[in-house]
């Protein structure tokens, strides 16, 4: 073709594609928005929880061309700087809202310079510092009537939901009380017991769910290894009117007295029961009317000896009609659970082809590994999951559920169980005699349902189950092909129980091992909001710590040979399952090759591959139409590069990975992107070790051409 | 620097009358200052012995008060904090000054009241951590003050 004919195409596509940007930015004024415009509307990008964007700009061509457009430093938003800033910004009209800093304060941000519009905060004291899930959390939502009425809301560290006006951050007055509802208000334990509402144990991190008109709120608890008491608060989740702040709806996930399921808690254990909270990001069929909800673990987390029966809707994905909150079915996952698989990930929602027909699927990311793939319209597995035994507890007052339901397709797409001795380090023969030494004191099964055992370190010292596959920031889906993508951890883990120390808790058995020091297992949330120094809860736990100069515990062996994981790589990855045809497609190691296993003494003159990185269940993705891109959990300085850790691309066909920037610290928040006169960025949350909070956008340089090829 | 060199000489009398004497001896002391800094660049490693048996004692004693309840009894960390010995811990902190380490205790912990050690304090805790990741001790203390902590540098490898 001529060069003139080129252009007069290009000239073409280009009014083409301006007219639909006019036509389509025309309805997005009185519209929603939406990614199709370049927004990033949702956490997830979208209600259905894809994290899928369909811009193109930045490719495999280009990727490491990207540069740091601007940074956004969250050092003041509290009294001391966060190191663990999780959230994932929204943009709407070229503005970006978030949360930022210890006191987990909303803002706006210009998104094309990082420019600072406005910030609101509300300082809650001791409230806040009270809360189970505590600093910036993990971003807000928003919510316009598509008239010139914007809003953004979100839950505050001590539990309150507020609304804001997007275009100047003051709260809206006519919503709840002065822009305030307290979600405190009307939580229980026990049998209908309101808690405190300062000290009263609930809070979120994640982001409301705002569809039409109703924002749906979530519920998270303390981490439940080594709590004081089996009767903390219940779970629930409730839908609120954006407009009003009115509570619409409201399912507890521990059925009452009556109700649906409330006999799967024998014993009447229902009513001296808490936790089975909803702790991450409900999504949405708005065709269909339902929201699908991830439901977590119920207390506690190892020891169900105090809750007999199969303990609905506890781990369980339940359907519920967007308008009522009523149940339209239910799948549990994990019966009687003891393992804290939670419900760890946003449900995905796919449109897929599965054996010729048409079927609209929600598919879960695990802790397990597997992807639990279901027809969301009924409820029902598009392929067969067995309820197959398992090994029953010998820990006394505990009562194994008989079974479990076990994926058969796809297959895991990480390690459900320790294959011994196939999954054992064998860099050499030394390391891998070491490690069959080690695993002969712990007890292993051929599923993931390996019952927590008491451990002793005279004795055998645990069970052995998957570390976590995937954690909260879940997975992303290509929409236009039923392609789900997971980032998964791939290493092990141990379940050990000891009785806790006389008066620390009513719950028989706890987290750790008999012959150490009882250690009490604080949650990732359970510290450090903006007004956390001014709470003493020195006395609680010192009463365990060992003194000073007391002779040290006897070691124990750990999952590790001489420092290095006991089972092979790679310890982490980023894996593709096909849910037209229930197939994996490809697991690419996730990550450099840590340093310690790198320089490891035990391995000089081995040939060490590309082992990805154990923590790879704690970072998200952003699925473009061509990459996908996720940034690594832990620091290295390899050979050839300073210190740091990379944010990578990847081909979304191969798993090849085809670019990676430098960052100065781990991904501590998922990535998202976007498209703004005609640029597209990238933005991740980077924090850990010696660097505080920060949002990291990436762009292509101004003079750069759109594609190499071009 | 240079700027500032030949500014001062410009307005020091002493220099219009010597300018080229004067001028050989701030090329001198520069010199000499460069020699000492780069020196004690290259010889401030946390494999230098930067703080002293004794300091990490008194280190290992607020530890005991004030860390070990989510650290470990063998700093080996639990289910949601990190080790504070090992490959792990290293890696993390490797090629970084020890004034960012300092800086992160000091700031952020302990976790339940944060900003509550004295400067003091989180030297000596820092001091306790070199220890039990068997970087050597030596004869001064390590330092409570940032500058001083910023020309130490954490490596993770012997060099």
């Amino acid at each position: 073709m001529p060069r003139t004919a080129i252009r007069g195409a290009l000239v073409v596509t280009s009014l083409t594609v301006g007219l639909l940007w006019l036509t389509v930015g025309v309805s997005g004024q009185n519209g929603q928005p939406s990614t199709a415009k370049g927004e990033w509307p949702h956490y997830n990008a979208d209600l259905r929880g894809t994290r899928y964007s369909p811009l193109d700009q930045i490719d495999a061509s280009n990727f490491n061309r990207l540069e740091v457009a601007w940074r956004f430093k969250t050092d003041n938003f509290g009294p001391f700087p966060e190191y663990k800033l999780e959230g994932t910004p929204l943009m709407v009209n070229g503005v970006l809202y978030t949360t930022a800093g210890t006191r987990r304060s909303v803002i706006a941000l210009d998104a094309k310079t990082g420019e600072l519009i406005w910030s609101h905060s509300y300082r809650e004291g001791k409230r806040a510092a009270n809360s189970p899930r505590q600093l910036s959390g993990r971003g807000v939502a928003y919510w316009t009537d598509g008239r010139g009425d914007e809003r953004v809301l979100y839950v505050t560290t001590g539990y309150r939901l507020i609304a804001l006006n997007a275009k100047t951050g003051s709260v809206i007055p006519s919503f709840g009380t002065n822009g305030v509802v307290d979600l405190k208000v009307g939580v229980v334990k026990g049998t209908n017991e309101q808690i405190d509402l300062e000290t009263g144990e609930i809070g979120v991190h994640s982001t409301p769910t705002v569809v039409g008109d109703i924002a749906i709120i979530g519920a998270a608890m303390r981490e439940g290894a080594t709590i004081e008491t089996h009767n903390n608060t219940k779970g629930l989740v409730r839908a609120f009117n954006v407009r009003t702040g009115k509570q619409v709806w409201r399912f507890d996930t521990i059925p009452r007295p009556g109700e649906f399921g409330n006999e799967t808690w024998e014993n009447g254990s229902w009513s001296a029961n808490g936790n089975v909270g909803v702790w991450n990001q409900p999504t949405v069929d708005e065709e269909l009317g339902l929201v699908y909800l991830p439901v977590e673990t119920p207390t506690s987390d190892y020891y169900g000896g105090h809750r007999p029966g199969n303990n609905l809707f506890a781990e369980s994905i339940v359907a519920v009609e967007i308008k009522t909150g009523k149940r339209r079915w239910h799948y549990q996952l994990v019966h009687h659970p003891l393992w804290n698989y939670d419900m760890p990930a946003p449900p995905i929602i796919a449109d897929v082809v599965v054996d010729g027909k048409p079927r609209k699927v929600v598919a879960q990311l695990t802790k397990q590994a597997w992807v639990y793939v279901l027809d969301r319209v009924t409820g029902q597995p598009i392929w067969p999951i067995e309820e197959r035994p398992v090994p029953q507890s010998d820990v006394p007052g505990e009562k194994t559920s008989p079974t479990q339901p076990h994926v058969t397709k796809p297959p895991a797409y990480a390690r459900e169980f320790l294959r011994v001795p196939d999954d054992l380090i064998d860099f050499t023969p030394d390391v891998r005699a070491k490690a069959q030494e080690i695993i002969k004191r712990y007890r292993v099964a051929n599923t993931p349902f390996n019952p927590p055992m008491l451990g002793d370190v005279k004795d055998m010292l645990g069970a052995i189950v998957p570390a976590t596959a995937t954690n909260w920031p879940g997975g992303g889906l290509d929409p236009e092909n039923g392609i789900i993508f997971a980032p998964a951890g791939n290493t092990f883990g141990v379940r050990t129980l000891v009785a806790p120390p006389a008066g620390y808790s009513d719950i028989r058995y706890v987290s750790g091992i008999a012959g150490r020091p009882f250690a009490e297992v604080w949650g990732p949330g359970d510290c450090c909001a903006a007004d956390a120094g001014i709470v003493n809860r020195e006395n609680l736990p010192q009463r365990y710590a060992p003194a000073a100069g007391s002779p040290p515990p006897p070691p124990v062996p750990g999952l590790n040979v001489d420092g290095l994981p006991i089972s092979k790589p790679p310890y982490g990855l980023l894996a593709a399952v096909d849910l037209n045809r229930g197939e994996l497609l490809w697991q690419a190691p996730h990550g450099d090759t840590p340093d310690n296993v790198r320089n490891h003494p035990a391995l000089k003159g081995t040939n060490i591959p590309k082992t990805g990185q154990p923590g790879t269940s704690g970072v998200g993705l952003v699925v473009t139409k061509t990459l996908v891109v996720m940034g690594d959990p832990q620091i290295t300085t390899p050979p050839g590069r300073p210190r740091g850790a990379m944010l990578r691309a990847y081909d979304k066909k191969t798993g090849k990975e085809v670019g990676a920037l430098l960052m100065p610290a781990i991904q501590s928040g998922s990535p998202m992107t976007y498209m703004l006169d005609g640029k597209q960025y990238i933005i991740v949350a980077v924090s850990g070790g010696n660097y505080s909070g920060e949002y990291l956008a990436f762009a292509l340089p101004n003079a750069d051409p759109r594609r190499e090829t071009r | 620097m240079n700027h500032e060199i030949h500014e001062g000489l410009e307005t020091n009398p002493a220099g219009a009358s010597h300018p080229a004497h004067l001028g050989t001896f701030v090329i001198f002391v520069v010199f000499v200052v460069s020699i000492v800094s780069v020196s004690l660049a290259a010889a401030a490693s946390v494999w230098d012995g930067v703080y002293t048996e004794e300091q990490a004692k008194r280190g290992e004693t607020i530890y005991y008060e004030r860390c070990v309840v989510c650290h470990g009894a063998q700093l080996e960390g639990g289910d949601m904090t990190p080790t504070l010995v090992g490959g792990l811990f290293t890696s993390t902190w490797n090629d970084l000054p020890l004034s960012d380490l300092f800086e992160r205790i000091r700031i952020t912990m302990p976790l339940n009241q944060p900003s509550t050690l004295s400067r003091q304090q989180t030297a000596d805790v820092t001091a306790f951590l070199l220890k039990s990741n068997k970087w050597p001790a030596g004869q001064t203390e390590l330092p409570r003050e940032l500058e001083p902590l910023k020309e130490i540098q954490i490596q993770a490898l012997k060099p």
